[in-house]
C-alpha cells in the first residue's frame, strides 16, 4: 500500500475509459452550459469546495416543490492550466502551481455546478436523495434552470471517513456517468495518519481521483483539469447493499491505511462530553449564544446607523432634486423610506449568518443541536430549531432564513411558522410606549411586564409549534440520529461566502416584494389629500392675529439709561419685557402645534388607511380600541414599530419619539368624547397582548412565502397569529376593564 | 416496528446499546427499527457487524463508529433509535 502523498495528485485510469457524448463540453444538450452535479454525504466539505471553485459567481434558488435549497453556481473550467502526463494518455499528477509539459488538458469553459443536497446513499426514502436521484437522472433542475442531465457528476469523499463515503461513490459510478472523486479534507486525513493513494483509488474504481483540501486550496487546480475530462467509470460497483459495503470494504483495503489509534480521538471524547453534558453543555451554549447575539447587538448597531444615514441623506436628496409633489412623495417616503426602514436590517443578518457558519463550521453547532434537542422534542421542535428562534428575537427575517438548517420538512415548516412568535427588536419601541403608560415611575414593574412579553411569545410559539405537530404538520419526525462532524478550524472564506449569499437572497427579497408592499402602504396612508379642518383654519387666523405687531424675537430690545440712577430700573422694564414677549411667542408656538395635530390627525384619519381603520374600528371594539388605535394596528400592519409614530402622529400631531411632551400628549390623549383617556390601563394590557402575539410584518410573511416554498403559509401564519392576537386581547381586556 | 434488514447477524449475548458503559466497545448484532430509520442509520455507516464504541451515555447518546475500513464518525443518538439497537460486547 502507498503511504501517505505530501502533495495532491490526480490519477487517471489505467483501463480503457470509456468517453460518451454527454462527457464533452456542450456536446449532449445543445442551448445550455455543461452541468457538472456535485453530491455527497453531508459534513464532507461540499460546499465549502463548491465556494472554493464558484466563488461569488452563483445563485441561490430551491428545488421546484421543495424548500430544499439549491445552488448552482459557474466554474472556468478553461483556466486550468496543462499538467505534466504520468503513464498513460488520461494520468496526470502534479502539484497545484506546478506547470508541466503534459500540455493534455483541453479547455471546455464555463461550467455549471449544482451544489446538490448532502445525502448518506442515493437510495434512502427522503426528499434530499430522491431531489439528487432526479437531478442525476435529468428530471429535476433548480429553480429556474433547464432540466436536463448532468454532463458529469463530482462525487466529494472525506478522506478521514473513507470506508463509509467510498459507499456514496459506488452509488454514482453505477449510474454512468462521466464521475471525478475528490477525497477531500485531506491534509486533516494526512494528520490523522490516514494514507490513501489517489493512484490505486483511481484504478479501483475506475476513474479519475484527485486529492484535495477545499478549505486549504491544495488540490483544486487539478479538480479543475479533471473535471474537464470526466470519463464513464470502466468499473460497476455491486447494486446490493452488502454486495457495496464489501466493495467499499476492499477498494479502502487496496488504497488507503487507517492509524491504528490517535489522541485525537481522545480530546474529540472530552470535547463532546463537556459540549453535551445536560448541565455544563447547556452553560457552555448560553455563553456561546450570549457571545455570538451580544456580538450581534454591539457590531451590527454601527453599520444599521450609517444604512438609516445613507437612507436619510437620500430622502433629502431626492426632496431637493425631485420637484415638490406627489412623485417626490413617492420617492422620498414611499421608495427609499420603505427599503431603507427593511434594509437597516441586512447588518444583523449577514452578521448572524457569518458567525452561524463559523460556529457551524467547528463542529460545535451539530453539538448544541443535539443538546437543545430534549428540550424542544416534546413541542414537536428538533434541536436544531434552537438557534432559528433564538435568532429571531432579534428580527424574524433571519431567524425564518436559518430554518434552512433544519433536515425534517414538517420540523422546519413548524419552526418558520412559530418563528414570529418571539419579541423582535421591533417590537421593543411598543414595548416601551405600553409598559411606560402602565407603570409610570415604576421600573420594576415595567422590567417584569417586558419579560413576561418575551415569555408569552416563547410559551405561544412552542404551543403552536406542538399544535402544528399535531394537526396539519402530523407525521413521524425522524428521531435523531446527527452525525457531529469532526472538530476543526473554521473557514472563513465559506462563512464569508454563505454570509454574502444570504444576504443577497435578503437584498433581493427586499427590491421586489418588500419595495411593492412598502409602496402600497405608503399611498394608503398618504391619500387622499385633505384640505386642513376648520378647527385649524380658526387657529391660523388666531395666530396671524397674535403675530400682528409682535417684535421678533431675536430683535434687539434698546434702551438707553436717561441718567444714571435709571440706569438699573431700565434694565429691568426691559427684562420683563423681554420676558413677556417670550411667553406671547410660546402661546404662538402652542397654537401652531395644535394646527399641525390637528391637520396630520385629520390627514391620517381621512387617509385611506383611516378610513380602513375607521370602517373595521367595530371588529376591535371589544378589544377596546377606538378609531385611533385602530388606525395604529391597520398602519402598523406592515411593521410593527409604526404603531408608535403613527400614535405620536394622530395622538400629539408630530413624530418625534425623543420628545417628552409629544410622549405625555400620547398618553394623556382622549378619545372624542373628550373625557375617556385613548390609553386606559385595560386598553394598554390589550394592545401589549395583541403586539406580543399579532403577526404585524410584512417582510417576514415576504420571506416566510418564499422559505416554506408558498404564500399558503405565509397566509396561514397571518391568520392564525392575528387570530390568537385577536383572542388574547380580548379576553385580556375583557378581564381588566 | 419491521426488524430491519441489514442490520441483523446472529443471536448471541447481547444488550441494548443504550446499556453500554461509557467507553464500552460493542458490535452490533441487530435492530429492530422502522425501514427508513434502519436505511437512514445503515447509509451513516451503523449496520450490522459495525464496531461502535459509546462515548456519551445518556439521552441521546454517542456513539463513535467504525465501520471496519477506516470509517470513523460519531453519530449522536436518540433513545428511540439507541435502545432498539443491540450490541454484543466487545472485550
Amino acid at each position: 500500500m502507498d503511504g501517505p502523498s505530501d502533495r495532491s495528485s490526480v490519477a487517471g485510469v489505467r483501463g480503457t475509459p470509456q468517453v460518451i457524448t454527454n462527457g464533452e463540453a456542450g456536446a449532449a444538450h445543445p442551448g445550455r452550459m455543461r452541468r457538472i452535479a456535485l453530491l455527497g454525504n453531508p459534513n464532507t466539505g461540499k460546499t465549502t469546495l463548491f465556494n472554493r471553485l464558484t466563488g461569488l459567481r452563483h445563485k441561490t434558488s430551491n428545488f421546484p416543490g421543495t424548500t430544499l435549497e439549491a445552488r448552482l453556481g459557474r466554474v472556468d473550467l478553461a483556466t486550468a492550466r496543462p499538467t505534466r502526463a504520468l503513464g498513460g494518455s488520461d494520468a496526470c499528477c502534479g502539484r497545484d502551481g506546478e506547470d508541466g509539459d503534459g500540455l493534455e488538458s483541453a479547455p471546455v469553459g464555463e461550467t455549471e455546478l449544482i451544489d446538490l443536497p448532502g445525502v448518506y446513499s442515493l437510495e434512502l426514502d427522503q426528499l434530499e436523495a430522491r431531489v439528487c436521484r432526479d437531478v442525476l437522472v435529468g428530471v429535476a433542475a433548480p429553480r429556474g434552470d433547464v432540466v436536463g442531465v448532468p454532463d458529469a457528476a463530482c462525487v466529494v469523499l472525506d478522506g478521514t471517513n473513507l470506508g463509509r463515503n467510498l459507499m456514496m461513490a459506488g452509488e454514482v459510478l453505477r449510474r454512468r456517468l462521466p464521475t471525478v472523486v475528490a477525497v477531500n479534507m485531506i491534509d486533516l486525513a494526512h494528520r490523522r495518519g490516514f494514507a490513501i493513494s489517489a493512484e490505486v483509488l483511481s484504478e479501483r474504481l475506475g476513474c479519475e481521483v484527485v486529492l484535495i483540501s477545499a478549505r486549504t486550496g491544495e488540490g483544486l487546480g487539478e479538480l479543475r483539469r479533471a473535471l474537464g475530462r470526466a470519463r464513464v467509470s470502466s468499473r460497476t460497483p455491486p447494486g446490493d447493499d452488502a454486495g457495496l459495503r464489501a466493495w467499499a470494504e476492499e477498494v479502502f483495503a487496496t488504497a488507503a491505511s487507517r492509524p491504528e489509534g490517535s489522541g485525537a480521538e481522545e480530546i474529540t471524547d472530552r470535547l463532546d462530553r463537556a459540549f453535551t453534558h445536560p448541565l455544563l453543555g447547556v452553560v457552555l451554549f448560553a455563553v456561546v449564544m450570549t457571545g455570538l447575539f451580544w456580538g450581534l447587538f454591539a457590531i451590527a448597531a454601527y453599520p444599521m446607523a450609517w444604512i438609516e444615514w445613507v437612507f436619510t441623506w437620500l430622502g433629502s436628496g431626492v426632496r431637493a432634486v425631485v420637484p415638490e409633489g406627489p412623485v417626490q412623495e413617492l420617492l422620498a417616503d414611499g421608495v427609499v423610506g420603505g427599503i431603507g426602514a427593511t434594509v437597516v436590517f441586512l447588518p444583523q443578518i449577514c452578521l448572524l449568518f457569518l458567525l452561524i457558519s463559523l460556529l457551524e463550521d467547528t463542529g460545535y453547532l451539530a453539538r448544541a443541536a443535539f443538546v437543545m434537542d430534549r428540550v424542544l422534542r416534546p413541542f414537536g421542535l428538533p434541536g436544531h430549531a434552537f438557534v432559528p428562534l433564538l435568532s429571531s428575537h432579534a428580527c424574524a427575517l433571519p431567524g425564518i432564513m436559518a430554518c434552512r438548517a433544519i433536515p425534517d420538512r414538517r420540523q422546519r415548516l413548524a419552526t418558520i411558522l412559530v418563528a414570529p412568535f418571539m419579541t423582535c427588536s421591533a417590537r421593543l419601541p411598543v414595548y416601551v410606549l405600553l409598559t411606560s403608560i402602565l407603570f409610570p415611575k415604576q421600573p420594576l414593574l415595567a422590567a417584569l411586564a417586558f419579560v413576561g412579553c418575551y415569555a408569552l411569545g416563547i410559551v405561544a410559539g412552542v404551543l403552536t409549534a406542538l399544535l402544528a405537530r399535531r394537526t396539519i404538520l402530523r407525521g413521524k419526525s425522524r428521531p435523531m440520529a446527527l452525525e457531529l462532524p469532526t472538530y476543526k478550524a473554521p473557514s472563513l472564506r465559506t462563512a464569508l461566502v454563505t454570509t454574502v449569499d444570504r444576504g443577497m437572497v435578503f437584498l433581493k427579497n427586499a427590491g421586489t416584494n418588500i419595495l411593492m408592499i412598502c409602496i402600497v402602504l405608503w399611498w394608503l396612508s398618504s391619500y387622499p389629500k385633505v384640505g386642513p379642518p376648520q378647527e385649524a383654519d380658526a387657529l391660523r387666523g388666531q395666530v396671524a392675529a397674535m403675530k400682528e405687531g409682535l417684535t421678533p424675537l431675536n430683535a434687539p430690545i434698546h434702551w438707553v439709561p436717561r441718567t444714571p440712577g435709571e440706569s438699573r430700573n431700565a434694565r429691568n422694564e426691559a427684562s420683563a419685557a423681554r420676558q413677556e414677549l417670550e411667553l406671547k411667542w410660546d402661546e404662538v408656538s402652542r397654537v401652531e402645534a395644535e394646527i399641525q395635530r390637528l391637520e396630520t390627525s385629520q390627514a391620517a384619519r381621512e387617509s385611506f388607511a383611516g378610513r380602513i381603520g375607521r370602517a373595521i374600528q367595530p371588529v376591535f371594539e371589544p378589544l377596546g380600541y377606538d378609531w385611533q388605535l385602530t388606525i395604529g394596528v391597520v398602519t402598523s400592519f406592515a411593521a410593527r414599530e409604526v404603531f408608535v409614530s403613527t400614535m405620536n402622529v394622530v395622538l400629539a400631531g408630530q413624530d418625534d419619539p425623543e420628545n417628552e411632551t409629544i410622549r405625555q400628549g400620547v398618553m394623556s390623549a382622549t378619545r372624542d368624547d373628550g373625557v375617556t383617556p385613548v390609553f386606559t390601563s385595560a386598553t394598554s394590557w390589550s394592545l401589549l397582548v395583541y403586539y406580543v402575539l399579532a403577526m404585524q410584518c410584512l417582510p417576514t410573511l415576504a420571506v416566510t412565502a418564499r422559505e416554506a416554498g408558498g404564500k399558503r403559509w405565509a397566509l396561514l401564519q397571518l391568520g392564525w397569529m392575528s387570530g390568537v392576537a385577536y383572542v388574547a386581547a380580548l379576553i385580556v381586556y375583557q378581564i381588566a376593564r | 416496528m419491521t426488524e430491519a434488514p441489514g442490520l441483523t447477524t446472529q443471536h448471541q449475548a447481547t444488550t441494548r446499546l443504550t446499556q453500554l458503559k461509557r467507553g464500552q466497545r460493542g458490535i452490533v448484532v441487530e435492530a429492530s427499527l422502522d425501514a427508513s430509520d434502519a436505511a437512514l442509520l445503515r447509509a451513516m455507516g451503523l449496520c450490522a457487524a459495525a464496531k461502535v464504541r459509546l462515548c456519551r451515555a445518556g439521552e441521546p447518546c454517542i456513539v463513535a463508529v467504525d465501520c471496519g475500513c477506516g470509517g470513523q464518525c460519531r453519530i449522536g443518538l436518540a433513545r428511540p433509535l439507541a435502545e432498539r439497537i443491540m450490541v454484543r460486547v466487545d472485550n
